[in-house]
């Protein structure tokens, strides 16, 4: 039996429906050049992209960034794109590329004040939409401002590659050969990442899970 | 799947099966510990998913919108970077030409111009032999060369012939 292939490739934010018939359109009309096309597939994706790259940097304004270079890049090589997976699918794999990239360029540089940095912003920013909803009392906003902050701290230890997978397989609730594919490795490297990744947060995170 | 990473990742994630699943628990030392991580492996993943569910997005409309004026930019890009390389390809083929006009000129110069002036110091050289002559009473045969580096501060007299050595050394 080969693991990770209970489902078909992951589903999308739009509906299959709409994905089926329309998003083929919209990206044949890409390759055309109708910029308005792309409009169209970037507001159907965009929340969903900009989520996942903020769970990898914990940070809006990069997050923000990231999601546009990962647009761009993708609308410049949208003539290659041959319809083989989802168009989500596709423009995945170029997000993780490009955040896996430029986390690894953070970590030559040295910064390795990411998740001060992060809790400090998130802490005197007012607007922050990882809080809690106004109508929360001020004890539970707290509690999950703290939570949110220990686990952007025990992420922000893993490497680019065991985030990567850890957030795929978790949040995403993608398939091993689907990260795999993704991220350009083999299942099994899949597997002992996401290994890792789990020790480590379990190891960091034990006293949060058990207690909440 | 070779390695222990592996079927543990796969037994936590339930997709252990049949014979390999057996084999797998029974090769655990501690079974009741493994079940104890297997539960702490599913609070943690749905303590990821609840905490780190979808991240709203401010300003979704100007994230379009910044991303439409970059595009349209993007657009123009490529056709100022194909008149950049024009532009280079103009300047390096320029440089070839100068470059080759030079040579042509210094190799004109060369052959014309030096060489007419070499021919200069050797007649100079030639008087300076010819005119070098001594009485040819005494003599008859004999020729005196002169040989003269004037930045060195060096002449060599060169002579031939002679019955005796004249007293004025009589180069003329």
């Amino acid at each position: 039996m080969k693991y990770g292939q209970f489902r078909p490739i992951m589903q999308t934010e739009a509906t299959l429906a709409q994905a089926d018939v329309s998003e083929l359109d919209l990206v044949k009309r890409c390759q055309a050049g109708d910029t308005e096309a792309f409009d169209e597939l970037v507001t159907r994706y965009r929340t969903r992209i900009f989520s996942m790259i903020y769970n990898m940097v914990h940070n809006e304004q990069d997050a923000w960034d990231l999601a546009q270079d990962s647009f761009v890049k993708a609308w410049k090589s949208i003539k290659r794109f041959r319809g083989r997976s989802s168009f989500y699918t596709w423009v995945y794999r170029i997000v993780m590329n490009v955040t896996i990239d430029w986390l690894r360029k953070k970590q030559v540089k040295g910064v390795g004040a990411e998740f001060d940095d992060a809790i400090q912003a998130k802490q005197i920013d007012p607007a922050s939409r990882t809080a809690p909803k106004a109508d929360a009392l001020p004890y539970e906003t707290m509690q999950r401002t703290e939570i949110r902050a220990r686990i952007d701290s025990a992420i922000a230890q893993l490497s680019p590659e065991h985030r990567a997978v850890i957030l795929m397989k978790e949040i995403e609730e993608m398939q091993y050969h689907e990260i795999a594919e993704m991220l350009g490795c083999s299942i099994g490297t899949v597997m002992s990442r996401l290994f890792y990744a789990r020790k480590k947060l379990q190891n960091l995170l034990r006293d949060v899970y058990e207690n909440v | 799947m070779k390695t222990f990473e592996e079927k543990w990742t796969a037994w936590l994630d339930g997709q252990l099966t049949g014979k390999e699943l057996l084999e797998f628990e029974a090769s655990l030392p501690d079974k009741a510990a493994a079940e104890l991580e297997k539960r702490d492996a599913k609070k943690l993943g749905a303590l990821l998913k609840r905490e780190l569910g979808m991240h709203a997005m401010a300003n979704e409309e100007f994230f379009s919108h910044q991303l439409r004026e970059r595009i349209a930019r993007e657009n123009v890009e490529p056709g100022r970077e194909r008149l950049a390389e024009v532009s280079t390809w103009w300047t390096i083929r320029r440089l070839f030409w100068t470059g080759t006009a030079s040579l042509a000129i210094f190799l004109v110069f060369a052959v014309f111009v030096m060489r007419e002036k070499n021919p200069a110091e050797q007649s100079q050289y030639l008087s300076q032999i010819l005119n070098a002559r001594v009485d040819p009473v005494v003599s008859p045969n004999a020729t005196i060369s002169m040989f003269e580096a004037k930045e060195d501060r060096v002449t060599v007299l060169w002579t031939e012939g002679l019955q005796s050595l004249p007293a004025d050394y009589a180069a003329k």
